[in-house]
């Protein structure tokens, strides 16, 4: 174990000097502390690449709540598992990505004030027998592994049950049910609406129950005591404050937000 | 570093289910893939070119996409049809199955092409027929060169089923991701996975080397 300290700080160290080689210093002027932000690019309109450059609502909202707090910031795409470890690691200081605050999740990390508001939602296809969430049991549903849609859909069917598949990401299991491996989909509202809005001729249809499913709200995520926290919060509430917020929400989810249901929450 | 132990307890009846499934997928690839992978190798050495060609490609094609395509494929296009629905672990077993066919089919080719021509030709001369000398003098004497290369394949073989998490069956991978899912701990699901594809392949690498010795003549 030691031995492996060594190595990985010699590593760590390596690879410092390799960045600060590569970066232009600026020297003079005041001086911002620049946060690595890491991300799972692959959840438009949230987060995705567009030629190779990570954009999204999360990554134009980061921005504004930075620079309202006085920081500058590298966004990188990692996947979903290595934000986890990253963060947990400490080798990246927050993650957007529109992360779920879940008492599970706050064991081991620490979250930001909310900053949007979200639900789960079931898609099926037009006609099925399935009208409400108590309507799932007994029924094949698929969903995306390590997301609150599999624990919604959990809660329901039971733990780990034979009746519940989880892949890789929300497509995977929207494939499953169009060929028929699958009753339903639990997914997030903002995921099954753009999908039956841009696929109307599919004939899914979506299922809402606001009592079976708890609302939920995204938050950022830091490593455990984190000191970076604070200003963060300050600064999201400022950005929700300012309309900034409201203008981004407009321009990449073509609706307009719910800001009581989030100040509710602060 | 904290290592929640208890974690793996938690999941450990899943493990063992995956475990077994894991076992179940490869002892099928790996049984259907030696038989198709002997007809194609075959296939592949056929004089006639024109009968040779499809065998080319199908290893041309198995060997040069990669398998996580494949599975994907023969899930979600290839399976429907005939079933009706999906199916993750038909689809598994096929996909394994095409694909080390094309990696044994090679190397069965390369295993009948090292014995010595004046083997063929004793044979034939004492009066055997083409297949008769195939199956009694070019084959056993082949087969035990194809061991190694085919210990090889299958090692790869058990640990490319852990592909088959990407369409949910619910494997070895497919547990310790679950559990990834679950808890956001990276390290106590797929590393307890590690450990257990690691017995698994030492277990055949024991198997393997036991029948080398077995088929040693000297």
């Amino acid at each position: 174990m030691k031995k492996l300290k060594v190595v990985s700080s010699v590593l760590m160290v390596a690879f410092l000097l390799i960045l600060s080689a590569c970066g232009t210093s600026k020297t003079g002027g005041d001086e911002k502390k620049t946060v690595r932000v890491v991300t799972d690019a692959a959840y438009a309109p949230f987060e995705y690449q567009d030629k190779g450059e990570v954009v999204g609502f999360d990554i134009d909202f980061i921005k504004a709540v930075a620079k309202e707090a006085g920081y500058n910031i590298k966004v990188e795409h990692v996947g979903w598992d290595p934000i986890f470890v990253e963060i947990k690691g400490k080798t990246a200081d927050i993650a957007i990505s529109s992360i779920t605050i879940t008492d599970k999740r706050k064991q081991t990390y620490d979250f930001s004030v909310p900053y949007f508001f979200s639900k789960n939602e079931i898609l099926v296809p037009k006609g099925s027998a399935i009208k409400s969430a108590a309507d799932l049991k007994g029924k094949v549903v698929a969903v995306q592994n390590g997301t609150t849609g599999q624990e919604a859909a959990e809660a329901i069917l039971g733990e780990n049950s034979k009746d519940l598949k989880k892949f890789e990401n929300n497509n995977l299991a929207i494939l499953e049910l169009k060929k028929n491996g699958a009753d339903a989909v639990v997914a997030d509202n903002t995921v099954v609406e753009e999908y039956v809005r841009n696929n109307p001729n599919e004939n899914f249809t979506v299922i809402e129950d606001d009592g079976a499913f708890e609302k939920e709200y995204y938050g950022l995520l830091f490593p455990k005591g984190s000191k970076l926290k604070a200003d963060f919060d300050k600064a999201v509430k400022k950005v929700i404050d300012n309309g900034t917020y409201a203008k981004l929400f407009k321009q990449w989810l073509k609706k307009d937000p719910d800001i009581q249901i989030l100040k509710d929450q602060q | 570093m904290d290592f929640r132990w208890d974690l793996i307890v938690e999941y450990a009846p899943f493990f063992a289910k995956g475990t077994l499934l894991t076992i179940g997928l490869s002892i099928a690839g790996i049984v259907i893939g030696t038989f198709l992978g002997l007809l194609i190798g075959l296939g592949k050495l056929m004089r006639n070119k024109l009968l040779a060609l499809p065998f080319n490609w199908y290893i041309n094609f198995f060997r040069g996409t990669p398998l996580m395509v494949q599975i994907l494929l023969i899930h979600f296009a290839v399976v429907p049809p005939f079933l009706g629905t999906t199916n993750a672990i038909v689809a598994a077993i096929v996909a394994l199955s095409l694909n080390s066919a094309a990696y044994i089919a090679e190397i069965f080719r390369a295993g009948i092409q090292s014995i010595d021509r004046g083997q063929m030709e004793a044979a034939r001369s004492l009066g055997m027929t083409h297949v008769q000398a195939m199956k009694f003098v070019i084959l056993p004497q082949a087969f035990k060169r194809m061991i190694p290369p085919l210990g090889n394949e299958f090692i790869v073989l058990i640990k490319d089923s852990s592909l088959a998490a990407l369409i949910a069956a619910p494997e070895l991978m497919y547990w310790g991701r679950a559990m990834q899912g679950q808890y956001y701990r990276a390290w106590e699901p797929y590393l307890t996975a590690a450990v257990i594809y690691l017995v698994l392949t030492l277990s055949l690498n024991f198997l393997l080397t036991r029948l080398e010795r077995r088929m040693a003549t000297e």
